[in-house]
């Protein structure tokens, strides 16, 4: 007998899918909403003439992006609780998780868009009397923030994929959800299909919405 | 106004400006010329302090500008930067690039700072393009702009990088008017220029710099007519 496809399958499992398509989206929310405030801070860190915020800066952005999601997040989830004696939520650990994941890229994306700005802006700012952060605010980062858009949009999509990964920590998301509902109904091939098509619908919509921007 | 001396300005080994001395007094009109590479833009620089000074002491309208206890904010509004390059805010409107300054530094009201601005782009002709953003402007529009736009700080003196170096060469004379009737007004002015029609026109005095130092300086009929070193001799036979 050959494999047949189930599409009674898919119609049962999406309305239980978005239920764990409601918690990825609060994730990527909530990481992305952290990662942002994080990012901007780290990325001005990374262009600011002291070394001191250069450096911590540097070494928060260098340490993140040069180690795996998957250990951040187990590191957070069940390492630091260890450490100082306490329980973190499943879901607080995976908003972390995505927040200092994110934060680190958004930090490059903030200090690229800053430094991509001409010179020229920041003498001319300065040549009217314009203190450093007058000029960062009124001349510079309103430049640069039109072009942290794409790069913000690009970073959305990564992180919403990457909520995927905290299926280890067993927080219900999206592809939390599909592995259980394999668990009781061993339609791998049906399933797997409706999640993989949930995620395109998602990441599809974010590509459009950044086309209008 | 401005009193530089024994100036001296290195990038890393290279050294840029030898020892300059140069006093400019209020209403001057000065004209810088010299072969690119001679250090004419890093000294107009340096006394707005884009550039760091590395030895020498820069005296602008009474306040020593390396010293700690100057605010250096303070100068940078008193002497208004021209740049070749225009260096307009392109996310503001010819009218809001000129109010930031009375805004933001003077604090100035918005309507108080509004009329001002007004008025500056009426003074170079450009009123009718408040509205305008810098990339609806032609490089002449833009420039004209720029003045105005350091005008509205009310400064004591101007210093003009190569104002009209990058622009095209039917839309030199609008920027050279305005510059001119500015010098007519009494307004202290540096200029880094190769306009040698202006120089002899506008200008009080003529300085040739070459490799760091200032060669020669004498009044523009004598310096355009009967240059008394070598190198201005060459040079001038050359642009003029």
């Amino acid at each position: 007998m050959g494999f047949q496809f189930k599409y009674s399958v898919v119609w049962e499992s999406v309305p239980i899918l978005l239920v764990g398509v409601k918690l990825t989206l609060l994730l990527t929310f909530f990481g992305l909403f952290f990662g942002f405030f994080l990012g901007t801070a780290a990325g001005l860190g990374k262009t600011s003439k002291s070394r001191i915020l250069n450096k911590i800066a540097g070494f928060y952005i260098e340490s993140i992006r040069g180690t795996p999601l998957m250990v951040q997040v187990m590191f957070i989830y069940f390492g630091l609780p260890m450490a100082l004696n306490t329980r973190i939520p499943p879901l607080v650990a995976g908003a972390v998780s995505i927040a200092l994941n994110s934060g680190a890229y958004i930090a490059e994306i903030v200090r690229g868009a800053i430094q991509s700005i001409d010179k020229g802006q920041t003498e001319a700012g300065r040549s009217i009397g314009l203190t450093r952060f007058q000029a960062l605010l009124y001349v510079i980062w309103p430049q640069a923030f039109k072009r942290m858009i794409p790069p913000w949009g690009n970073q959305f999509i990564i992180s919403l994929k990457d909520t995927s990964l905290l299926v280890v920590i067993g927080v219900g998301e999206l592809t939390r959800t599909g592995q259980e509902i394999i668990a009781v109904n061993f339609r791998a091939f049906e399933v797997w299909t409706s999640v993989a098509l949930i995620y395109l619908v998602m990441t599809l919509s974010i590509s459009k919405i950044l086309i209008y921007t | 106004m401005i009193k530089i001396k024994e100036l001296h300005k290195s990038f890393g080994s290279l050294k840029v400006l030898k020892g300059i001395d140069l006093h400019i007094k209020p209403g001057e009109v000065v004209v810088i010329i010299g072969p690119s590479g001679s250090g004419k833009s890093t000294l107009l620089r340096c006394i707005n302090r884009l550039e760091e000074t590395t030895s020498g002491t820069i005296i602008v309208d009474g306040y020593d500008i390396n010293d700690t206890s100057t605010n250096i904010n303070f100068i940078r509004s008193e002497t208004g930067m021209v740049f070749q390059q225009f260096n307009l805010f392109p996310h503001m409107t010819a009218l809001h690039n000129v109010t930031l300054g009375p805004v933001k530094v003077r604090k100035v009201s918005r309507t108080k700072a509004k009329k001002i601005g007004m008025e500056l782009l009426n003074r170079v002709g450009l009123e009718d393009k408040a509205n305008a953003y810098p990339d609806q402007l032609s490089g002449g529009q833009k420039q004209r702009v720029a003045i105005a736009r350091s005008l509205a700080l009310n400064p004591k003196a101007m210093l003009f990088d190569e104002p009209t170096s990058a622009l095209d060469p039917e839309l030199v004379g609008e920027v050279l008017e305005v510059m001119k009737t500015l010098a007519t007004e009494g307004m202290t002015m540096v200029v880094v220029s190769h306009e040698m029609g202006f120089a002899r026109e506008v200008a009080d005095r003529a300085i040739f710099m070459d490799d760091g130092v200032i060669v020669e300086e004498n009044t523009p009929e004598t310096f355009f007519t009967h240059p008394q070193n070598e190198r201005t001799k060459s040079f001038l036979k050359m642009v003029l």
